[in-house]
């Protein structure tokens, strides 16, 4: 029967090791592509991902070469759960493995969960400064805001997802069509002069004043893709122009409709919080007579008027804030030393590897312990 | 028996983990929320008009404060490519328009800005040697800028036009603040123009957006990152530029005693020199296309890096170096380095070449610089360019 051959694959011994191989292999492989890739690209596309495409340079088709860590890390997961529940019967003697495989299945579960839950994001802050939102590293929106409330901004986020996959985007916030010409996931905005024969990137804002062109996508670690995109707004009664957004032009461009002005920008995608933070003190301390660092710290406000919450804390290296479910690091400061760069991390599940290895750890020792006590009662009775 | 009891149990499993990966698949393409509008480092001074068009948050155009003149002078919606409008009103009727105007980059040179506005008031364009003694300085929050007064008759209108212009390059945005009316009204507002300008003062954001020491020229050819933008990877910087040319790097030769260091997000290349005890000197690679900012505005910009006046071309003792297929402008200026304080030499070289640019500089501990020009000399012509005119 077809379901008995399933299970029979699914819960073999042959598959386990296939998959430690694979997995092996793909930590292997995946190490050395960095050199070529950089590491945020290579650990998409061969451990955040179900396979591992190869092409030939410059062709457009890619086959499948590799099952990609979702794949392996996936199938290993089922191997576990279904050979533990077909083979392993509870009893005393087995306790140990018990606890060591529920151990690694909950390893195993937790990276999956941290892997989809998980967020990072950057919080910059300039001394004096208040902000109630981190950005996102490598991910940006396209904000239409509607600034017409005098206490508050109404924002439309289009995701970078849908900027590079949809041609036409509408929401019923939106009286009208925002149709995405052409994405640039990495480019360079140059100035153009009034008189120039380069024709304009874009009709309207900074459209005339500006030319884009795409660059091939970075791969060192320390440089990013800084997208563009051209995007034209369509109302009912015809387009309202075209734009050139990009993340190079921080400035916030008007959007003129029939009834009021909006205002676009590309930026990096904002996660906005229920708190505030503000930076009072950015400290970057030297060793005396010398350039090396000593100490970096933040000393900030937290507000959170919901709770009733107004109070100072300090984050320095190695002393992050952890703060509703997100943990603040210090990760940079601007050159000028009056400005900081908070690393946001939120990680519910940041707990199940410490739960995991101790499951592990407590199962390898009680499995030993039965083994010991029970081949010592053997040669006591013999 | 068992084995049946298994099966249910083996698929319950399979199905839970299936759908543990499924879960959190689709993120929200369109979100829509209200946030209040965003708060300024510094107080914004900036009077605003509820529900005006302004922009209220700060990646308008970076906290700008200033004090109206007079009193026949009021804020005006700002409008398109407009960081604050004015209108100003006089006798009769008569009324002149003041706006200022971010752009980012350098925004063409002030000869073609200037060039431009002449010929909206009918008057014949002007040489580069001309324009200097056609400026007049004023410093705009610290930084020097350039007024040019230019009256005539508007082409169109055939009516008497005046119009006053400031140009003030901060950062990686130019700053162009204009005023146009009436040639006699504007005259006699030109004072307040001034005193408009002297109360203008950049806040929160602008201060952010000012570029590392070692970031390449910004000219026709590179932005910045929004200022809020974090660093990525080992980056520091605030602001941050693209890199268009690692892949189309120069070959050449590097002296003995030069230890390649990682050139970060800005450079092509970079080279540290050792010293004796901590003193260091570093060659930095930079690469532009078109003119970068021109030879005058990065000469100025290495200037004010080891704390020297800005100067007029012609003042700043430039000098000609034969390199591969042309000639390189060499620069040599020694002052206080602005960041450490220590005293600091900087050699640089500019070549320009297939509408590209490229910056080469070595600056640092001055003995090091000392040892090392011959070196560096032969190292800037030694490079050999990919054939890549862009």
């Amino acid at each position: 029967m077809l379901l008995d051959k399933i299970i029979r694959f699914f819960c073999s011994l042959r598959l386990t090791v296939v998959c430690l191989a694979l997995g092996m292999l793909l930590v292997l492989v995946g190490t050395l592509a960095q050199v070529e890739m950089g590491l945020y690209k290579a650990q998409n596309e061969f451990f955040r991902s179900f396979f591992v495409f190869w092409g030939p340079r410059g062709a457009d088709w890619k086959i499948p070469v590799m099952p990609g860590g979702y794949l392996v890390g996936g199938l290993l997961l089922i191997n576990l759960v279904a050979s533990h529940f077909k083979r392993f019967r509870f009893s005393r003697s087995k306790a140990g493995i018990w606890l060591i495989h529920l151990g690694l299945i909950l390893l195993l579960l937790g990276q999956l969960l941290t892997d989809m839950l998980s967020r990072e994001s950057s919080l910059h802050l300039r001394e004096g400064e208040t902000k109630n939102y981190s950005v996102a590293d490598r991910q940006v929106e396209l904000a239409i805001i509607d600034p017409t409330d005098p206490e508050t901004d109404k924002v439309v986020s289009i995701s970078q997802s849908a900027l590079r996959s949809q041609s036409e985007v509408r929401h019923p916030e939106l009286p009208f069509t925002v149709r995405i010409q052409h994405w640039y996931g990495n480019s360079i905005v140059e100035n153009r002069a009034t008189n120039s024969a380069a024709a304009p990137a874009a009709s309207h804002g900074l459209g005339p004043f500006a030319t884009v062109k795409e660059l091939p996508p970075v791969t060192a670690m320390d440089r990013r893709d800084v997208p563009s995109a051209i995007v034209e707004f369509v109302g009912s009664q015809g387009s309202l122009g075209t734009y050139l957004v990009s993340e190079y032009l921080e400035q916030l461009q008007p959007l003129r409709t029939p009834d009021k002005v909006y205002q676009v920008v590309l930026r990096p995608r904002r996660i906005y919080k229920p708190f505030s933070v503000q930076l009072l003190d950015f400290r970057h301390d030297l060793y005396p007579g010398t350039q090396i660092p000593k100490n970096f710290s933040s000393r900030v406000r937290l507000m959170h008027p919901e709770r009733g919450e107004d109070r100072e804390v300090l984050i320095y290296m190695n002393n992050p804030l952890r703060y509703a479910g997100e943990t603040f690091y210090q990760a940079s400061f601007d050159p000028d030393n009056q400005g900081t760069v908070l690393q946001v991390v939120r990680n519910p599940s940041w707990l199940t590897p410490y739960f995991s290895c101790i499951l592990v750890g407590i199962g390898l020792l009680l499995q030993f312990a039965i083994q010991l006590f029970g081949f010592t009662l053997k040669r006591r009775t013999a | 028996m068992a084995q049946i009891l298994d099966k249910p149990r083996c698929v319950l499993g399979t199905l839970l983990i299936a759908a543990l990966f499924s879960a959190g698949c689709g993120r929200e393409e369109v979100q829509v929320y209200r946030v209040a509008k965003d708060q300024k480092a510094a107080g914004s001074t900036r009077q605003h008009h509820p529900g005006d068009g302004h922009d209220h948050s700060e990646d308008a155009v970076p906290g700008l404060a200033y004090k109206l003149p007079a009193k026949n002078w009021e804020e005006a919606p700002p409008g398109e490519m407009r960081a604050a409008s004015f209108r100003v009103k006089g006798e009769g009727n008569k009324t002149a328009d003041v706006g200022v105007f971010p752009l980012p980059g350098m925004a063409g040179s002030d000869l073609s800005n200037v060039n431009r506005w002449r010929g909206q008031v009918g008057l014949p364009a002007v040489q580069e040697e001309e324009l200097a003694k056609l400026a007049e300085a004023i410093e705009i929050d610290g930084s020097k800028a350039q007024v040019y007064d230019m009256a005539g008759e508007n082409p169109g209108s055939g009516e008497k036009t005046r119009i006053l212009a400031a140009i003030l390059r901060k950062s990686n945005v130019a700053w162009f603040f204009k005023m146009t009316g009436d040639e006699d009204f504007v005259a006699s507002e030109k004072k307040n123009f001034m005193s408009l300008l002297a109360s203008m003062k950049f806040q929160g954001a602008a201060r952010a957006a000012s570029l590392p020491p070692d970031h390449p020229p910004l000219g026709a050819a590179t932005g910045t990152l929004p200022p809020d933008h974090p660093p990525i990877g080992g980056a520091a910087a605030a602001g941050q530029a693209p890199s268009g040319a690692g892949e189309n790097a120069p070959k050449w030769e590097v002296p003995s005693g030069w230890k390649e260091a990682s050139p970060g997000q800005f450079l092509v290349a970079k080279y540290t020199i050792s010293g004796d005890g901590q003193a260091q000197a570093a060659v930095n690679v930079s690469m532009s296309t078109g003119d970068g900012g021109g030879v005058a505005g990065n000469v100025n910009r290495w200037r004010r890096q080891v704390g020297l006046d800005e100067k007029p071309v012609e003042a700043l003792g430039l000098k000609k170096l034969d390199v591969n297929g042309g000639q390189a402008t060499l620069v040599d200026l020694s002052g206080t380095d602005n960041r450490t304080n220590q005293k600091a030499r900087i050699i640089g070289a500019i070549v320009e070449r297939n509408g590209e640019t490229w910056f080469y500089k070595l600056m640092g501990d001055v003995p090091i610089v000392e040892r090392e020009q011959d070196a560096f000399v032969k190292f800037v012509q030694s490079a050999n360019y990919p054939n890549a005119p862009r």
